[in-house]
């Protein structure tokens, strides 16, 4: 059995890497005393698979991640547990119980929805995104290990709303296809005409292929 | 930090490097209530976080003074060049992890002297943080600038910038140290009396008390307090016993990596050995050791705050603890369920090793550390490292047989009496650590050996007995580093070596006297800081600091002294007498070893401090 647990990385929290967020998860479970499991071989490591890796500086309020047990535990009692041993901003909010069986949250992750807020009113690269939206496609610049190449962004872009002065935008992220909030702000920015502004960026939920949240499979 | 601060932090936060180093709220971390009449305490490290979270004394005093109700003690590191630029720009100053406050609000500010090459951070740290950088330039509201740690050992140097230094170990001498700073203020004493007050503590000394003068030469005519509450000889604090000594049951859990992000232990503080290079063993004498009991019960504590997956032992000569059996084996048996590792530093090579190593195996297996020093026996016996060869390829030899396959060897480069002969010997001593893996048969061992042989530049400490020894100049640590390079070129071995300058500064700091405090400042008016990286550090800002400052530093690196010379830091003492050191020093030229103190008494002076040494 496996326990699916959704986190939130909030506040000062966002400024940790995708390592440190691992290790300070991995910590808080060993603290805790939890059932946990361990790989086998020489440098035994606690078995937790996260369903997507968040950049530095961007806050995370439903994230994912999973974890193998070695004996049973009830899920109220899990988060009760999991949260007596982390701080406020990494904050454990819904443990699920699932069989062994049940695919991956890593696999069944289709996209993320992403609250971008701009520091500064930043009416012009708003109003640009109807007819950003209606490109048959966006260029965007992606650094790989090779160098650098142009990629078609328009695919990978689910949704892109203006609500209240700040952008909502669902993004694909799947091994066929990812988009990060950046490269969509960059492209953004570029069609409107304007340097990128500085941002606050959120991502608010992970969903699976049925556009819903992946914590209720 | 009021809001509008607050918020070009968050600004700044999302551009720099690494950020998790600056925004403090690890797990463990204390923040108490600023309210009057506690005495609010920033403890100092001048280096980065990653390095100062490594600090095993950081968190003991972050515990002593936190355990005071009246006390409250914060941390701040050195920001990285990007954060230091980034706030100077914001106009944000440096503040406290716990609670973000400015340097400047806080009653003391404690700096820790690990390295000479961390002087400038604390001149940046002070800028940064609003504090002025000369002690007789800072008003009634600016904090006390306090000092401690092995390099405070001569305080000189720092003179200027610092205006109490603490000699020995803190634990107490700390909390004490505040209790006069908080009483002072609160009865609205003036800086000057509490300076004064301060010096009245055992073990502190207040550099503006006292005055140096100098011969023509250059060299020290006297050194005399100037007021009688100054004593003219500071006696370095012992604490007594471990056991009894303040211990964190619970330690900031980094979030970003540390160096040794692990529980480190305390087993033992001091050593009995008698390296004749080596500072740390002379500083801390009297050898006191910490019980198993107190060991595992700390190890218990420590692994329930943290979730750590390791723990090392940590001590200047852990296979010399009496009871390290007894201890690996009750870590085994209380950790090895919970998946907690054991490493264990820097072992000596003559110390019950098999025994220790098979035990250890059970657990995390790292790499095999030596440190030999010297490449002959004849400079092995002048540095008395009682070494031989035999027990080291012994100790080689049986960690192969037990399945390692990694070996770090620790050697100097331009000890006192090195010859070409003792340089190469490095190299042959490499080449039959080599030949012990490769006399194994090939089922028997594991793959991929893998040696490393680090060699560092001879730094003369004082409080040693190479105190009066020259530093060998850099073009000749060059030409040896050179000569040792060629020879090392043997299949299976990685050396390493350091460009000679940084331990040359080091040379000046260690046994330079006061006149090299305004050479610090000019340096880092210059630019100089974070010397201890590479990247940033500028050899060529340090020659002109030395010129413009009037101060020749081949004088202090590179001259051997006369026996009766006048040191800067005699004034200060640490148990072990000038006399004995000398006499260690004309053993050393002869050649002569001198054994192990526990077996026998060596008269080093520490029998004056009472019911200190075992008998």
């Amino acid at each position: 059995m496996k326990m699916l647990v959704v986190y939130q990385k909030l506040g000062l929290h966002r400024f940790l890497g995708h390592l440190d967020l691992q290790r300070a998860m991995q910590r808080a479970l060993r603290r805790s005393g939890l059932p946990v499991c361990y790989s086998q071989g020489f440098n035994p490591h606690l078995l937790l698979s996260f369903a997507a890796p968040l950049s530095v500086g961007i806050q995370g309020e439903r994230e994912v991640m999973e974890l193998p047990l070695g004996e049973p535990v009830a899920e109220q009692d899990f988060l009760r547990r999991l949260n007596a041993a982390l701080p406020e901003g990494l904050k454990a909010l819904q443990a699920r119980l699932l069989g062994d069986d049940a695919a991956p949250a890593m696999a069944r992750l289709e996209a993320a929805v992403y609250t971008i807020v701009p520091r500064e009113a930043a009416p012009e690269l708003l109003a640009a995104v109807p007819g950003f939206l209606a490109q048959t496609a966006i260029p965007c610049l992606r650094k790989t290990k090779s160098g650098e190449r142009m990629d078609d962004l328009r695919p990978l872009v689910y949704n892109l709303l203006v609500k209240q002065g700040a952008l909502h935008a669902v993004l694909a992220i799947s091994e066929r296809g990812t988009a990060r909030p950046d490269q969509l702000l960059a492209s953004l920015a570029a069609f409107a005409g304007v340097a990128p502004p500085r941002c606050a960026i959120t991502r608010a939920a992970l969903l699976d292929g049925r556009m819903a949240p992946l914590e209720d499979p | 930090m009021n809001r509008d601060m607050g918020q070009r932090l968050e600004m700044l936060l999302e551009e720099v490097q690494r950020p998790a180093r600056y925004t403090g709220g690890e797990v463990n971390a204390i923040k108490k209530e600023w309210r009057p009449g506690r005495t609010a305490f920033c403890f100092a490290f001048p280096d980065t976080y990653e390095v100062a979270m490594s600090h095993l004394g950081m968190k003991i005093i972050y515990e002593a003074v936190n355990a005071r109700e009246d006390m409250l003690c914060e941390r701040v590191m050195m920001p990285w060049a990007d954060m230091a630029d980034g706030l100077k720009a914001a106009g944000i100053p440096l503040y406290s992890l716990e609670s973000r406050r400015a340097l400047s609000e806080f009653d003391a500010v404690g700096f820790t002297l690990q390295y000479e090459m961390s002087y400038t951070n604390i001149l940046a740290m002070l800028d940064l943080g609003g504090i002025a950088l000369r002690g007789g330039q800072r008003g009634e509201r600016a904090p006390f600038v306090i000092a401690g740690g092995p390099c405070a050992a001569n305080p000189e140097p720092l003179a200027e910038v610092v205006d109490a230094f603490l000699m020995g170990d803190g634990e107490t001498a700390t909390v004490q140290m505040l209790e006069v700073i908080g009483a002072g203020r609160r009865e609205g004493l003036r800086r000057e009396r509490i300076l004064l007050r301060l010096a009245g503590i055992p073990g502190i000394y207040v550099p503006s008390l006292y005055e140096s003068v100098w011969h023509e030469d250059g060299t020290l005519a006297a050194f005399t307090p100037k007021v009688e509450e100054a004593p003219a000889r500071v006696v370095k604090r012992v604490e007594t016993d471990l056991d009894a000594a303040c211990f964190p049951a619970a330690m900031p859990l980094p979030y970003t990596e540390a160096v040794h992000d692990r529980i480190v232990l305390e087993i033992m503080r001091g050593c009995t050995r008698g390296c004749r290079f080596c500072q740390a063993g002379m500083l801390y004498r009297p050898v006191r050791e910490r019980s198993p009991g107190k060991l595992l019960e700390q190890a218990q504590a420590l692994f329930e705050a943290t979730g750590y997956e390791e723990i090392s032992l940590s001590s200047l000569s852990t296979g010399d603890y009496s009871q390290l059996l007894p201890l690996i084996r009750g870590l085994n048996e209380r950790f090895e369920g919970r998946r907690v590792s054991l490493s264990l530093p820097s072992l000596r090579v003559d110390g019950p090793l098999q025994e220790v190593l098979a035990d250890s195996g059970r657990v995390k297996k790292s790499g095999l550390t030596l440190a030999p020093e010297a490449g002959t026996q004849r400079l092995r016996d002048v540095i008395n490292k009682g070494v031989t060869e035999e027990d080291l390829l012994r100790a080689v030899r049986e960690a192969f047989e037990a399945g390692w396959n990694s070996v770090k060897l620790y050697f100097m480069i331009g000890l006192p009496t090195e010859t070409d002969e003792d340089v190469l010997g490095v190299a042959a001593l490499a080449r039959k650590v080599v030949d012990c893996y490769y006399a194994l048969p090939r089922e028997k061992r594991a793959r991929g050996l893998k040696v490393v042989v680090s060699a560092s530049t001879f730094v003369p400490k004082p409080f040693t007995p190479f105190q009066w020894a020259a530093q060998d100049r850099l073009e000749e640590i060059r030409r040896k580093q050179g000569l040792l390079r060629n020879a090392l070129n043997i299949r299976g071995v990685t050396f390493n070596w350091h460009d000679p300058e940084t331990s040359f500064l080091e040379a000046c700091f260690a046994r330079g006297g006061r006149e090299l405090s305004p050479v610090l400042l000019r340096a880092y008016e210059l630019g100089c800081r974070l010397d201890g990286w590479s990247e940033h550090f500028n050899f060529q800002a340090w020659l002109q600091a030395f010129s413009d400052a009037g101060v020749d530093p081949a004088f202090i690196a590179h001259r051997a002294r006369e026996k009766d010379e006048r040191f800067p830091w005699d004034f200060v003492d640490i148990g072990v007498t000038r006399g004995y050191l000398w006499l260690e020093n004309e053993r050393a030229l002869r050649g002569q070893t001198t054994p192990d103190c526990r077996e026998g008494c060596g008269h080093c002076g520490l029998r004056r401090f009472e019911g200190v040494c075992p008998e």
